[in-house]
């Protein structure tokens, strides 16, 4: 393959990883959400996997290939036993309806833009498109924490903030050191794990995942 | 080795009390877990030069004198707690937990233990973050361990608020990384390395540097508790049990508070300027005036000790701050103070709740005549957290306040004086309303040896250190000043 077609591949991926993750957003009900989830992972290992191979960057193969199995594989498989095992609900609760978290999400990309054009002082080494897209993944995941009332799309909401992250990681600096590479993954997984078991504790415990309800302590 | 020897005790501990069949054994490995990390972290500490540096795994890991320090602070209080705890939870009268969420406990609080001791051993800024995000995943077990609707609340906000947190922290660090990856020469596996950057600090670029500093401050800083950042910690100290308490307080923070002082030396460093100080004292300054009207108006005595620890980290994070070689030590000193008090503290919340089943200040009264050796000692430990001399606290918060007044500045220190004055009366109203005054006869009085024990450790401990402080550590707190100044 030559480097044009190259390219322009990590952009089309770009494209719809950013699509991704305004699915995930828009989507009403929790598991097409975790597929979005598992989607959005998949563009981002194509990604690296691209940018390894266009770049001779051979060590980012390996959290290439991570990726793909941990999340678009493994942790969705996680969280649909669990929707699965709960027996809930399984509408998205939302605290400000789907087209206005559009809106803001969309809103959150021309800040993101906006805010990384004129950084002079970032220069990264693959793309420079790349990182606005990843801060606005950030913030779209922040979004998503703060107006979701059920748990799970909380934590749904802080893997595609780690999404962000690491597309900022391989986008500026072809990955960080491959031991710590694994030891993210390795957070990531537990982290995922341990958010799981709480979603059911918290069920057990107030019968529903409603965040809502968590506010008995205060001052 | 040794580093590899430190952190192998709690790993191997922890999986022998999840394995082992019978209550008793589980105490045993859970207690005796701590013991053996406690006399193997002295040990290293006391033949640890101030001036030398110990390495492991290709300079991955690290000991010098400020990890040592951190390390004192992890073992010690982690073998208090674990003594304490051995009382606390395994008892077998009250509502006894069962045998299988003990084993789960003491898995977790070595598996704690051991995230923590990672954290300052790293001299590779990754797998610090990787150890920090640890620590939050080890502990979230912790503090829930009754299933209550509070404690579940409290640990998922923690395990929320926390990882959002320090997911920041490594947008950071990647910030770093990219900076050292264009700037610097080198082979590329050393570039996260502490010791490495600050070498290379001349071709580092400024601006990057403050801005990952920034996201690293907010990162850090909500796991160390600073303001606005702390809204998960009271929540997580109440709800906990008491030793875990002590350990969240006394050693989480500060081990927060070693990562972000990394970053914050090599900023220094990197950017020649007083940028990242100026950040602490501001968000430290924030932290105390903060904690000062909650402390005031509080009614539950854990949280009392929960937002005190928030006042405490922001007094560290300013005397950071301040820096200069005073201020610094000042810092030091009062992070290990505040470990061994706060910890004190907290051991003595397991006592009253044991006593009188109630979290809440009011319903408590006259300890002094009904239950007076933990009325004595629970006053004594207030007034030293209040920070009243002899004790041990109002020496580093004087030493820190003296370095204000030498970086000249005053109206800082005249509005710090002003909040700890504040504090100090809150702090002294609330105790002295629960220890004297006549007060009912508590609901339970049965003692237990080791629990007493841990509470007269501790309080002779926060004495004597008001006093004296030996040797070795003012070595070792030379040596740390040296290395954050970035003189070595």
């Amino acid at each position: 393959m030559n480097q044009e077609l190259i390219s322009s591949l990590i952009h089309l991926m770009g494209m719809l990883f950013l699509v991704s993750s305004f699915a995930m957003i828009a989507s009403p009900q929790l598991l097409s959400c975790i597929r979005f989830y598992a989607m959005h992972s998949f563009f981002l290992a194509a990604i690296t996997a691209l940018v390894a191979y266009g770049s001779h960057v051979e060590h980012l193969y390996v959290p290439a290939i991570l990726t793909l199995i941990l999340k678009t594989w493994v942790i969705p498989q996680i969280f649909f036993r669990l929707i699965g095992r709960l027996s809930i609900r399984r509408e998205n609760d939302s605290y400000i309806n789907i087209p206005f978290s559009l809106v803001l999400a969309t809103f959150m990309v021309f800040a993101a833009y906006y805010a990384t054009g004129d950084l002079k002082v970032l220069n990264p080494a693959f793309s420079n498109e790349f990182v606005p897209l990843a801060i606005a993944t950030i913030l779209i995941g922040m979004l998503m924490m703060v107006t979701r009332k059920k748990a799970i799309s909380q934590v749904l909401g802080l893997l595609l903030l780690e999404n962000g992250l690491f597309l900022m990681a391989v986008t500026m600096t072809f990955g960080m050191p491959l031991l710590v590479e694994l030891g993210i993954f390795f957070d990531v997984l537990v982290g995922a794990i341990m958010m799981g078991i709480f979603v059911f504790k918290i069920r057990d415990a107030f019968d529903g995942i409603d965040t809502d309800d968590l506010t008995g302590l205060k001052g | 080795m040794t580093i590899f020897g430190l952190l192998s005790i709690p790993l191997v501990f922890g999986f022998l009390s999840l394995i082992s069949p019978a209550r008793k054994l589980v105490q045993l490995f859970f207690v005796l877990g701590a013991t053996v990390l406690g006399a193997g972290g002295w040990w290293v500490v006391l033949r640890f030069s101030s001036s030398g540096r110990i390495f492991a795994l290709n300079e991955n890991l690290m000991i010098d004198a400020f990890s040592a320090l951190f390390v004192l602070i992890i073992v010690s209080v982690g073998f208090l707690s674990s003594v304490y705890g051995a009382g606390y939870l395994f008892n077998e009268t009250e509502p006894a937990i069962p045998t299988a969420k003990l084993r789960r406990y003491a898995f977790f609080f070595h598996l704690f233990l051991f995230t923590m001791l990672l954290t300052v051993c790293s001299n590779n800024l990754g797998i610090m973050w990787i150890a920090i995000e640890g620590t939050t995943l080890a502990s979230a077990f912790l503090v829930n361990v009754d299933d209550k609707k509070s404690s579940i609340e409290a640990a998922w906000k923690y395990l929320i608020l926390c990882t959002v947190g320090i997911a920041l922290a490594l947008f950071g660090i990647i910030l770093v990384y990219y900076s050292v990856a264009s700037g610097a020469a080198g082979a590329g596996k050393e570039f996260l390395h502490w010791t490495f950057l600050m070498e290379k600090a001349r071709q580092l670029d400024p601006e990057i540097m403050k801005l990952a500093f920034v996201f690293v401050l907010v990162g850090y800083g909500t796991k160390m508790g600073l303001a606005p950042f702390h809204s998960w910690l009271p929540d997580a100290h109440s709800q906990a049990p008491s030793p875990v308490s002590a350990l969240l307080s006394g050693v989480l923070l500060s081990c927060a508070a070693f990562g972000l002082v990394r970053f914050h030396s090599l900023t220094q460093v990197v950017t020649n300027s007083q940028f990242s100080g100026n950040l602490l004292i501001l968000f430290g300054m924030l932290s105390v005036a903060v904690a000062t009207p909650f402390i005031l108006r509080q009614t539950d005595y854990k949280r009392l000790f929960a937002y005190s620890s928030v006042e405490h980290m922001g007094l560290v994070a300013v005397g950071f701050g301040f820096g200069g070689k005073i201020g610094i030590y000042g810092a030091l000193l009062h992070v290990v103070n505040h470990a061994f008090t706060k910890s004190l503290l907290f051991f003595t919340s397991g006592h009253l709740l044991y006593y009188y089943r109630t979290k809440e200040i009011q319903k408590i009264s006259g300890m002094i005549k009904k239950v007076p050796f933990l009325g004595t000692i629970f006053f004594l430990g207030v007034l030293a957290i209040a920070g009243l001399p002899p004790f041990s606290i109002f020496v580093s918060e004087f030493i820190i306040l003296v370095s204000g007044f030498i970086a000249e500045r005053f109206v800082i220190c005249a509005f710090l004086l002003f909040l700890l004055a504040l504090i100090f009366a809150g702090l002294l109203k609330h105790a002295s309303g629960m220890v004297f005054g006549s007060g009912e006869q508590p609901a339970v009085t049965k003692k237990s040896v080791l629990m007493n024990n841990v509470l007269c450790v501790g309080i002779i401990l926060i004495l004597v250190s008001g006093f004296y402080i030996p040797n070795f550590l003012s070595r070792l707190l030379e040596g740390a000043s040296q290395i954050i100044q970035g003189k070595s």
